[in-house]
């Protein structure tokens, strides 16, 4: 038993200097902005958890941005093809149920993958201009989405949003996420 | 002692070593079988296939097979009848002697790989069963690929001529026609609604002449709608008028969703998709837990369970049977599986049982390809109505449940075919590529009324015809063979 507890508190520590050095890792993002991990906010669904991020700084201050890897994906040869697409799979829902959409979304690419991203209008704050981007990218048969909400301005968001993505820290992780690791 | 220790653990892990190396499938080996037995194959021309629906044509009774689009190896198989690369389509098949399955014509599909192409499903009714139909002739329903259904005649089936085209669309799949009415609940992906897969609801009962009836979905996948959208419809199974009512499955392996709907308010309610349109015929839905999908939602009304008959209430039972899809290859998933719902109280639908697999007993989860549930045998004929249900298990086989006491199914047999030349391999991510298993990939399942079993592999193996044996007969309560 106390062996049990032993290697559970070894794990945990492992665990927590692995997180440590993502933070640590870093960013090409603009160099006022930084984003630092929080836990992941939302309950249990039918994919295992991702990485919260909170924006501190630069045009995104405050924002939180929530990334996780998809494995099966049924649109393995067309991909994100639309813009319903993104609504449908791109953790928004996750901050609330009651969104919408701004304008049609566009292509985006990160780290060799290519998909969508869209801006919404969030109707979780009365009267507070709170704004959502949504970003889905597949690689095959699996999905990488990322959703980032604030009260900042959404095309500022979503830039310091997809630079962060591109970090190679974030790189390395979506790949080795999407390989089921 | 150390020592003896020492060899004690080698020779344990050898053991091991040696029971997990034997489940490998090899080309070769025989099946593996439980009171279910080999009667006939055809290689379906190595296509990838989907759903098998078997139809009794006059005094023959043939098979049609819808396949998947072709692999990325090879995007479209030779069709040694023709000499032609085609894209994979329906097979069309003369089971009559299901010991010797005759192949008798390759329909071709939509240019395309996977779930991209092909002509995955199929429905057969017979001319004379439909109000309006040509009583001379024969009706396949198909998908093609995802653009189009199509409606061809197969009074001849190895001639078939197209009547009717649907297209315009930008998904399809396992649609539900009913042969006395001709009502048709098309899977479609219409370009309006926010998903991928809904209803399209049509009168066919003129197979040459369609009405389009409505479109049907859960509310927040209606056209102009905003916010999240709701699990994507998987496949409906109706009652007919006489039952009233239609189950819808949405979901395939994750958030499922059984939709109870009132047939005669969906037919005839408001038509226009808004939110309180497409509520009106709702009686009730039942969520299932985000790990899990309603693939196939097979209604079994009215059973009588054999432990409820001295209570004065409540001895038979309205039952649907869910069967979840699993997706990801070498177990990437929750397990997938078999789950039994008391909806005796419709508006209280409740789950009361579950079968899966016992992955250990074939060490599954290291074979290759996927293990979990896809789909049951949705034939509704006395032989096995109620009595048994047959499940495609991906690497595990076909699995022979008695379910005639739904609360507590019990599996009876299973067979798990052979793999050959033409099984295709199933791969995972590795750091730095791929690693590839070939396994059976048993897709789906029916039966007819003669009491054969069809199964069909996903990764290319074909069609295997299999009848029960021993205790599983007996619990069908079939003749000793």
């Amino acid at each position: 038993m106390r062996r049990a507890a032993t290697i559970a508190l070894v794990l945990a520590a492992l665990g927590v200097s692995g997180v440590g050095a993502y933070q640590l890792a870093p960013s090409s993002a603009p160099a006022s902005a930084h984003w630092r991990e929080l836990a992941w906010p939302f309950p249990r669904d039918g994919w295992p958890a991702g990485r919260a991020f909170r924006c501190e700084g630069g045009g995104c201050d405050g924002a939180e941005l929530y990334v996780r890897a998809k494995r099966g994906f049924c649109n393995c040869d067309s991909g994100v093809a639309d813009d319903d697409e993104v609504d449908r799979v791109a953790d928004i829902d996750l901050i609330t149920p009651r969104f919408t959409a701004t304008a049609p979304g566009e292509v985006v690419h990160v780290g060799g993958m290519h998909g969508r991203a869209r801006r919404y209008d969030l109707a979780i704050y009365h009267g507070a201009s709170h704004a959502a981007v949504g970003v889905a990218l597949s690689r095959r048969c699996d999905l990488f989405v990322a959703a980032a909400q604030g009260r900042g301005e959404a095309h500022a968001m979503q830039h310091a949003a997809l630079a962060f993505l591109e970090t190679q820290a974030m790189k390395a992780w979506l790949v080795a996420a999407l390989d089921g690791k | 002692m150390f020592r003896c220790v020492q060899t004690a653990a080698a020779l344990v892990l050898f053991a091991g070593s040696t029971f997990v190396h034997a489940q490998k499938q090899t080309i070769g080996a025989p099946p593996e079988a439980s009171n279910m037995k080999l009667v006939g194959t055809n290689d379906l021309q190595a296509r990838s296939a989907y759903q098998p629906t078997i139809h009794h044509q006059g005094d023959r009774w043939i098979a049609y097979i819808g396949h998947h689009g072709g692999t990325d190896d090879v995007p479209a198989p030779v069709n040694p009848v023709t000499g032609q690369a085609e894209p994979n389509g329906t097979s069309i098949v003369d089971v009559t002697d299901p010991a010797h399955p005759k192949y008798l014509r390759h329909l071709p599909g939509q240019e395309g790989k996977y779930e991209s192409g092909g002509a995955q499903m199929v429905r057969v009714c017979d001319g004379k069963s439909l109000p309006k139909g040509d009583p001379n002739a024969v009706y396949m329903l198909r998908t093609f690929g995802s653009e189009a259904h199509e409606i061809w005649n197969v009074a001849d089936p190895a001639n078939p001529t197209l009547v009717t085209r649907l297209s315009g669309l930008k998904d399809t799949h396992k649609s539900w026609w009913e042969c006395d009415t001709g009502i048709a609940y098309l899977v479609s992906g219409a370009p309006d609604w926010r998903t991928r897969r809904m209803t399209q609801i049509y009168d066919l009962s003129d197979p040459a002449h369609p009405q389009k009836i409505r479109d049907f979905g859960l509310p927040g996948q209606e056209p102009g709608s905003t916010g999240a959208v709701p699990t994507e419809l998987h496949g409906p199974i109706s009652t007919g008028p006489n039952g009233n009512r239609v189950y819808f499955g949405y979901g395939t392996n994750k958030g499922g969703i059984l939709q109870i709907v009132d047939r005669e308010k969906l037919l005839n309610g408001g038509k226009e998709p808004t939110p309180d349109n497409l509520r009106y015929p709702e009686i009730s839905r039942m969520p299932m837990s985000a790990f899990n999908g309603a693939h196939t939602t097979f209604p079994m009304l009215d059973m009588p369970v054999a432990e409820f008959a001295a209570d004065k209430d409540g001895k038979t039972r309205d039952i649907v049977m869910i069967v979840d899809e699993a997706i990801l290859n070498e177990c990437g998933e929750a397990r997938q599986m078999v789950w039994f719902a008391d909806v005796t109280t419709e508006t209280r639908p409740m789950m009361i049982s579950s079968y899966t697999v016992p992955e250990a007993s074939g060490q599954f989860c290291q074979r290759g390809g996927r293990f979990g549930s896809h789909s049951s045998n949705e034939s509704m004929a006395p032989v096995y109505y109620k009595k048994m249900a047959f499940i495609a298990f991906f690497n595990a086989g076909v699995r022979a449940l008695d379910i005639r006491d739904p609360y507590h199914p019990k599996e009876v047999g299973y067979f798990i075919p052979s793999i050959t030349q033409a099984t295709d391999k199933r791969c995972i991510p590795v750091e730095g590529g791929e690693r590839c298993k070939v396994a059976i990939q048993t897709n789906n399942v029916e039966t007819d009324d003669r009491g054969y079993i069809y199964i069909v592999d996903r990764a290319n193996t074909g069609l295997h015809i299999l009848e029960l044996t021993g205790a599983a007969r007996a619990a069908a309560g079939l003749p000793k063979n």
